[in-house]
């Protein structure tokens, strides 16, 4: 039955004993545990959420930017375009200018030609002509040579320029 | 194995040199072992006690000796008064007492003895713990210890934020102090008790006394710091009104309610952690019983009794932490009904109700 009747002295060192453990902890002990537990446990929290933000505002981030970048790459290929476009039309204007270019040198050379073509004609006329003069007066010299024919000539003349006959 | 039985065999042997001086008598090792002393066994010798201090208060007043004077029944003169311990015939049996006119009177005892030495070794432990966890915290406020103060941090952080957080609420931060010291306390005593050897080896929690102070201390929380809703449903249920007037059987059953919850807890600690002591003591014994019949049975039961002591003692360590748990669950479940406003009455009933089928599971 012992076992069951509280000992006065047990009853009162542990009023005691734990009375002060309890008030030392309860003064210096809990209030620092208990608001590190529970402000690093708020701290974890709010690092967790930070963190899901963060991953949130990336994946918005690189959706923007990938959205930047078909936005680019459109651009790109318009500008692309339009230089391609301007290329075939300055590439067309230069050649129908060049074609007027070369239409022009060709109808100048064509004129030249055909000048040069007449000088030449007149040119060859001349010489044609000295030739035949030089020609001419060769046979008419070798024909002098002999008195006969000589008398004949001057006989001739003589006729011609006789205006009575 | 073969060493374990060759070791009850010798034992046996023992016992049978000693059993000329003494038979073994299983119920008085039993009690001496459960039960408080002046002194605190030395470990490895049945003959020697540390001796402890004795205080008392007898009839002249104050007087303060050591329990060395008191060894084996001696009777100690102390000034004008005759100290003797009570033997196996005296009503005050293994008790301090004074001898006044060749009667045995029992003074006011507040000796050191041996719970009470466990009691202090225990304080200083949990509370050496507890303000060495707070210094490091102090210095490092966002930081988790590592190892050893990393293990008390989790147990804190499981009885704080499992028990008292849920159930008491915004509440919590009140009463965690008292929960949480009693959490600690409970379980710190349960496994210095399980040491075999000094400075384990009392049954403290095992102790009507201890149990029923810690109690009081959580009937004293719940009834001091309840709220008017508290005491309404205590003398003013809400329950047809022929259980109140004129007969107020209601408010009888309620305030009697209020004296077997923290007897509940007292008894539940009590007889949890002394059977647990008696039970591996009980298989201890066995041994001996059984060699002072034979050698070889000696030698088997040794075998047998030291797995089912192993055994016995593991689960002790888990009954240690429940029983800790159990105490600060069923304390923050009584404080928590006593400060639950009109409206959360239903939601607090579910909690109460879960709380009370854990018990019932765990118990």
């Amino acid at each position: 039955m012992e076992l069951f009747t509280p000992d006065f002295g047990l009853v009162f060192w542990m009023f005691i004993a734990f009375g002060i453990l309890f008030l030392v902890l309860w003064k210096f002990a809990w209030p620092v545990i208990l608001r590190s537990v529970d402000s690093r446990a708020d701290l974890i929290d709010k690092g967790v959420e930070y963190a899901q933000d963060a991953k949130a505002q990336l994946d918005n981030a690189r959706s923007e930017a990938e959205s930047y970048l078909n936005e680019a790459r459109r651009q790109q290929a318009d500008i692309l375009r339009e230089a391609d476009k301007m290329k075939t039309q300055i590439i067309e204007q230069a050649r129908s200018a060049a074609q007027v270019e070369a239409q022009k040198v060709m109808d100048n050379a064509k004129l030249q030609i055909a000048q040069q073509q007449k000088e030449a004609q007149q040119q060859f006329r001349n010489q044609v002509s000295e030739f035949a003069l030089d020609i001419a007066g060769k046979i008419v010299h070798n024909q002098m040579q002999q008195d006969a024919a000589q008398k004949k000539l001057v006989d001739s003349l003589l006729d011609q320029i006789d205006p009575a006959k | 194995m073969l060493a374990v039985v060759s070791l009850g065999a010798s034992a046996s042997v023992q016992v049978e040199a000693d059993s000329a001086e003494a038979r073994i008598n299983p119920k008085e090792i039993i009690f001496e072992h459960l039960l408080d002393g002046y002194g605190w066994e030395v470990p490895f010798d049945h003959h020697h006690r540390m001796p402890l201090p004795v205080i008392c208060y007898a009839s002249d007043g104050f007087h303060c000796f050591s329990s060395s004077h008191l060894d084996h029944g001696a009777v100690y003169k102390d000034g004008d008064c005759t100290f003797t311990i009570g033997g196996p015939e005296s009503k005050y049996k293994d008790k301090l007492v004074e001898i006044v006119d060749g009667k045995e009177v029992r003074p006011w005892d507040i000796s050191i003895t041996k719970n009470v030495c466990a009691l202090f070794i225990c304080i200083l432990l949990v509370g050496g713990i507890m303000l060495w966890l707070a210094a490091y915290l102090r210095k490092h406020p966002f930081k988790a210890p590592r190892k050893g103060l990393g293990a008390v941090e989790v147990v804190v952080t499981f009885v704080y934020d499992g028990v008292v957080k849920p159930i008491l609420g915004p509440q919590a931060r009140r009463f965690a102090p008292y929960l949480m010291t009693v959490f600690f306390f409970i379980l710190v005593m349960n496994l210095l008790g399980l040491v075999v050897i000094f400075p384990g080896g009392a049954n403290l929690t095992g102790n009507i006394a201890v149990t029923l102070v810690l109690s009081i201390c959580t009937f004293v929380a719940t009834n001091f710091f309840a709220n008017k809703h508290y005491w309404k449903e205590i003398f003013w249920p809400d329950v047809p009104w022929w259980l109140k007037v004129p007969l107020p059987i209601m408010p009888v059953i309620e305030i009697f309610g209020m004296f077997t919850k923290p007897a509940a807890l007292t008894v539940r600690l009590f007889a949890n952690m002394m059977g647990g002591h008696m039970i591996v003591i009980t298989l201890t014994l066995l041994i001996f019983i059984f060699s002072a019949i034979s050698p070889v049975a000696g030698g088997a039961t040794t075998v047998v009794s030291l797995i089912f002591s192993i055994f016995m003692l593991l689960i002790d360590v888990l009954v240690s932490f429940i029983q800790a748990y159990v105490f600060t669950m069923l304390s923050t479940i009584f404080i928590g009904l006593a400060q639950e406003q009109e409206h959360e009455k239903e939601e607090a009933a579910d909690k109460h109700n879960i709380g009370k089928e854990i018990v019932d599971t765990l118990v």
